[in-house]
């Protein structure tokens, strides 16, 4: 029973993190509906930045992360500034495809910065484990989860009161009526990216305080399209209840199938689920079916 | 087709044949006798350059018709790759088949397991079926690596040489002829499907699904036929990568290739088949450049970060695919389309 716990605990703040990095993909998806599939890249490239600001560097905390946070805003706004916008309007394949080819460059770029192909973060929360019931938990799970959670409720405040956050909302609606009404579509867009890419950052950050620097965060970044998918793409709802399930399910199942199967299978379980998904409800519990007209 | 001034067609056949003029044969006469002589003057190390080339467009031209053509992006083509190559080297080297029947044999498995990730495509697309094969490429890859009884894991699997009746294909120059016959035949049936009723329903559906469904094709069926037919040649491609390469492992079919593979594809041109053909050499032989150059610099210039040879490949290839897609998102085949009008046209050339 302590197990069981523990998978859950670990499972529900994991899960939360994807959640973060999902929402991030949500954001760039509903204002500019590019559907951001460098999410992984983004994610390791922010995670090495730290690395690289906190250890060779050696810079202090209140220095090195709100660096690795500019660093996020500046990568994304030269993305969409050089990669997307000139591809405004294009068929969605190369709208897909384009992330495809940051991604790709975001991973030479971390080869070549950072060649040593597995490092650890400094240990930003403290060592000793919380006892919760029976269970034995590290902080970081802890951590992860309460700034998930913050930071989620900071967004939904900003995205409810902020003039860029409203603006995005319209956008996300109606992009033609927004331009009537003089909103700056392209701002819009390079604001959206900004954000997505300080989640993913600060999501990046919290996974590799878990389990260290490697390229499995591409594969993290990776999982949390399955919270997407499972979500619904344009729900930032979907996403706060898709990312625990998938995280519970990741960690139960990795827990409990693991001497049934064979190890590895939790890192497979978010994609069985996607394809899952798939089959039999596609766009996902919150989603809205997209009605077309010819 | 542009053709030059004065070629008149009189029959249907003529109407329809790939090699309308006398320029046309002469050129193809040409390239046939250049690339079936080339074992004459290339070394060993490019005739395995070329043989990789021969493969690669092999799957790619699969990509394409299922991608250029249908519309149905798949980023999980290694994966189905990785099905092919592992069916060739498990029928041939466990069960003892003969070559062409586990190359057939591949060809069909890949094809079947692409049906399977597939048929979400009838009700989803775009980034929905991008997410699909991406989640196909990682499971088929985790349970290559771990199903170690068949595959042999992460240990991998080695694969005996090509051989058809008595014949071995021992060396790359035998193995060069194979490859560039197989290669052949696939580019003539890539090109006649896209010319054909099938190829036609495609572009349909690329172009507009809904529409093309009004109209009467059936989206089901034409879809699952886009994914067979494209699965079935990188089928066919992973069967001669294996007996090509000896030894098989999971390591050689990431998810980084299946990028590169949409790359070649969008480099080369979308929904063309001289698209795939352009790509792949290109990007193959930018391959090649790196791989030589990287090392020169590095001696030139000793301040090179440590991670300069391995970083800088993804780091070309990604903006290679990036300046493309924004600079000429259609692709090498439309620049070349330019040069032969431009040539056709000349000395007045609008």
């Amino acid at each position: 029973m302590p197990e069981f716990l523990q998978y859950v605990i670990t499972g529900l703040a994991v899960g939360m993190v994807y959640a973060l990095i999902a929402l991030g993909f949500a954001l760039v998806w509903k204002s500019s509906s590019v559907a951001n599939l460098a999410l992984g890249q983004l994610v390791l490239i922010s995670s090495w930045f730290t690395y690289g600001m906190l250890v060779q560097a050696s810079l202090p905390y209140w220095l090195g992360l709100p660096l690795t946070i500019l660093f996020a805003l500046f990568l994304g706004w030269i993305i969409e500034r050089f990669a997307l916008r000139p591809l405004v309007a294009q068929p969605i394949l190369s709208l897909i495809t384009v992330t495809l080819g940051v991604a790709y460059f975001l991973e030479g770029v971390v080869s070549f910065i950072w060649p040593m192909s597995v490092a650890a973060l400094p240990r930003i929360f403290p060592v000793e484990p919380v006892h919760i019931g029976p269970a034995v938990v590290s902080q970081e799970y802890i951590w992860a989860a309460v700034i998930s959670l913050a930071l989620f409720g900071l967004l939904s405040l900003f995205f409810r009161y902020h003039r860029m956050g409203v603006a995005m909302r319209a956008t996300a609606d109606d992009q033609l009526a927004v331009q009537a009404c003089a909103i700056p579509v392209t701002s819009v867009f390079s604001t959206s990216w900004m954000f997505a890419c300080v989640v993913a950052a600060i999501g990046g950050v919290l996974i590799s305080c878990i389990g260290g620097i490697t390229f499995g965060l591409v594969e993290t970044g990776l999982k949390s399209f399955s919270v997407v998918i499972l979500g619904g793409l344009n729900s930032f709802v979907g996403c706060i209840v898709a990312g625990p399930i998938i995280g519970l399910c990741e960690n139960l199942g990795g827990g409990y199938l693991t001497p049934l199967i064979g190890p590895g299978i939790k890192d497979i379980i978010p994609f069985i689920i996607i394809i899952i998904v798939m089959f039999i409800k596609p766009y996902g519990l919150f989603g809205e079916t997209r009605i077309e007209r010819i | 087709m542009d053709l030059p001034c004065g070629t008149r067609n009189y029959d249907y056949a003529k109407d329809m044949a790939i090699l309308r003029t006398r320029t046309h044969w002469a050129l193809f006469i040409g390239l046939l006798v250049i690339v079936f002589t080339a074992p004459l003057y290339l070394g060993n190390y490019w005739l395995g350059v070329a043989n990789l080339i021969g493969i690669t467009i092999i799957a790619v031209t699969g990509l394409n018709i299922l991608m250029g053509y249908c519309g149905q992006l798949s980023i999980g083509h290694a994966g189905f790759i990785a099905v092919g190559a592992y069916t060739a080297a498990i029928l041939t080297s466990k069960l003892g088949f003969p070559f062409l029947a586990g190359l057939i044999c591949s060809g069909f498995t890949a094809g079947f397991i692409g049906l399977i990730f597939g048929i979400p495509s009838v009700r989803v697309k775009g980034f929905y079926l991008a997410i699909t094969t991406i989640a196909a490429q990682f499971i088929i890859i985790w349970i290559i690596n771990h199903w170690a009884g068949v595959t042999g894991g992460f240990v991998g699997i080695s694969v005996p040489y090509a051989s058809i009746g008595g014949l071995s294909f021992k060396d790359e120059a035998s193995q060069f002829y194979l490859i560039m016959v197989i290669t052949a035949v696939c580019i003539l049936f890539a090109k006649n499907l896209a010319r054909g009723r099938v190829g036609r329903a495609f572009i349909a559906i690329r172009d507009n699904d809904l529409a093309a469904e009004v109209m009467g094709v059936n989206l089901l069926h034409y879809k699952l036929l886009a994914f067979f037919i494209g699965c079935f040649l990188a089928g066919i491609a992973g069967s001669l990568f294996a007996h090509w390469i000896g030894f098989l492992s999971a390591e050689n079919f990431t998810l980084t290739d299946s990028i590169l593979y949409v790359g070649m594809v969008v480099i080369g041109g979308l929904g063309t088949t001289l698209g795939p053909i352009l790509g792949v050499i290109f990007i193959r032989l930018l391959q090649q450049g790196i791989m030589y150059i990287s090392p020169v610099l590095e001696n030139a210039f000793p301040g090179l970060p440590a991670g300069f040879a391995t970083g800088v490949g993804p780091m070309v290839f990604g903006l290679v695919i990036v300046l493309f897609l924004v600079l000429e998102p259609r692709g090498l085949a439309h620049r070349w389309g330019l040069f032969k009008s431009a040539y056709r046209l000349w000395p007045f050339s609008y």
